[in-house]
């Protein structure tokens, strides 16, 4: 599978503080990446690195294939790119906005005005096309900066937070945005909240402190393995632990940072499992799907990294 | 893609009401120092209004170029702009064109005094060719000056407050450059900016003044892009 995105120990300092250390990554075609990782842990800076507002201080990449330093103009040709606070010339009108950003992406005469009319409808803006931008909600922002974004059909669509300040119903649109926009390109997306990352991502880096920790994939998550997070009624964490690793059906007991919590994981169903903790004398008072096992990975992760 | 560029600049300055408000102070003051000087002196000359405009430039030109990057880098959309195929030459240049036009628009409607004068007097018409000369040229490189302290800091009143202290130095270079032995009294003339603009307009022209206006402004917008580009 051809690479869109070829990260090589890419490493930026701001004066003496390490932001990214040696980070190195790829982004296949028509995949979702996911960069996870709490505030401050480098994401947006490996995003404005690769879309070039930012130079490596070592290291290098390539979009497209083209480098982004010595090629930035090509680069920056082969993608779209929504910052985190969506940036937009307020004093200018929808369309005018898409236009002049479509002009700047070498678009011209008909093309633009295609391509403007598709991405409009795409991101339903047409009812506010003669809108000052400074007129907009957050979320009618947030589909402007997506759709300039798409204008010129880019190869890699680069998201920095962008559930950032929507409310529900347009967390759930953009999330089926990408979903949808995952058919076509690849997607570089970045979020501080772990099941948002869960919802789109194919795969996901995990960063800390300018580091990536790992790269997991989420697609590749065994079907057959079943994962519950419990919350038992603990007065000795340590006996509650040991009881658990005596459960039948149990294969795996991760701990969770809240007292009494757990994630197992097992090849028997729910209803089996909780059964076998009753009969084993537990109080069982929570049971849900612990889902792909991100957010286990991201605190073992975190924890043993910021030890 | 450079014209689109220059055009959202233009539109950019004239959305805001900065532009107008700035143009239309400096013609009510400088009608009223033409007429004031016209009525007393009699004279049909523009050397007092060259000089009066030219202090005034160093208040409004700041003033105009304080947001040009400053602005984009506060709200974020300077990095919309860079991240598109954008060069970084090209952006700077609109920024400096459409200033200019402003500038340079707003000094042009001063020439309606050149005309009272040839309606109602003999003026000498070299040194007011000379004189609105020089004082485009001065616009030039306070222009390009304002845009290099703009591209420096995100904050719109750093950028003109230290523009206007800049080039207020630099106007008044030759006055600190008597108070210097002789070689570093040389070089400070050479840098002063009403030595530079004096000959403009009092109707002798220099190739050397025009190289220094011309060169000061090619060097401010050369470091006005590298400024952008050490990201």
């Amino acid at each position: 599978m051809t690479a869109v995105i070829v990260a090589d120990k890419l490493t930026r300092y701001y004066g003496a503080r390490l932001a990214v250390d040696g980070v190195s990554f790829e982004v296949r075609r028509n995949e979702v990446m996911g960069l996870l990782g709490p505030n401050g842990s480098g994401k947006s800076t490996i995003l404005r690195i690769l879309t070039g507002y930012l130079r490596p201080t070592s290291g290098s990449a390539t979009v497209a294939g083209f480098d982004i330093v010595s090629q930035g103009l090509e680069a920056r040709r082969e993608l779209g790119y929504v910052p985190e606070d969506v940036p937009l010339y307020t004093n200018m009108r929808v369309s005018e906005f898409l236009q002049f950003m479509g002009r700047i992406r070498g678009l011209e005469s008909t093309r633009l005005t295609a391509a403007v009319d598709e991405v409009m409808e795409r991101l339903a803006l047409g009812r506010v096309r003669t809108w000052l931008i400074a007129k907009l909600s957050r979320g009618y922002r947030q589909r402007v900066a997506i759709a300039q974004a798409l204008l010129g059909k880019p190869q890699l669509l680069v998201l920095d937070e962008p559930t950032n300040g929507l409310d529900p119903r347009q967390i759930i649109e953009v999330r089926e945005l990408i979903r949808s926009l995952a058919r076509e390109l690849s997607i570089l997306v970045t979020s501080h909240i772990l099941a948002e990352i869960e919802r789109v991502a194919h795969r996901v880096a995990i960063l800390l402190d300018g580091r990536l920790l790992t790269v997991h994939t989420l697609s590749e998550q065994p079907g057959a393995s079943v994962r519950l997070r419990v919350r038992l009624r603990a007065t000795d964490e340590a006996a509650l632990r040991s009881s658990l690793q005596t459960i039948p059906g149990v294969t795996f007991v991760g701990s969770l940072p809240t007292p009494g919590c757990y994630i197992l994981e097992g090849a028997d169903g729910p209803t089996s499992t909780v059964r076998a903790l009753v009969q084993a004398g537990l109080a069982v008072e929570e049971v849900t799907s612990a889902g792909s096992g991100l957010e286990e990975l991201f605190l073992r992760l975190t924890e043993s990294a910021s030890r | 893609m450079f014209l689109t560029l220059l055009g959202k600049e233009l539109r950019a300055l004239f959305y805001s009401p900065i532009a107008y408000i700035v143009i239309a102070v400096f013609l009510v003051l400088m009608g009223y120092a033409f007429t004031m000087t016209l009525f007393v002196s009699k004279y049909a000359t523009l050397v007092h209004i060259f000089f009066q405009s030219a202090g005034l430039l160093f208040l409004i030109v700041p003033i105009i170029t304080m947001r040009l990057f400053a602005e984009e880098r506060k709200s974020g959309t300077l990095e919309l702009l860079l991240t598109a195929p954008v060069r970084e030459s090209h952006v700077v240049l609109a920024k400096y064109l459409a200033s200019m036009a402003v500038v340079v628009g707003m000094i042009a409607l001063t020439g309606v005094y050149a005309l009272v004068l040839g309606i109602f007097g003999t003026p000498e018409w070299g040194p007011i060719y000379s004189g609105y000369l020089g004082l485009a040229l001065l616009a030039s490189t306070l222009v390009s000056l304002g845009l290099l302290v703009s591209a420096l800091t995100a904050n719109q009143v750093v950028a003109a407050i230290v523009a206007i202290g800049v080039s207020f130095l630099l106007w008044t270079l030759d006055t600190l450059a008597a108070l210097t032995p002789t070689p570093i009294e040389r070089v400070l003339i050479s840098l002063s900016l009403l030595a530079r603009f004096t000959p403009f307009a009092t109707g002798a022209m220099y190739t050397s003044d025009f190289a220094f206006f011309v060169s000061s402004t090619l060097l401010a917008l050369f470091l006005a892009m590298r400024a952008l580009a050490r990201r």
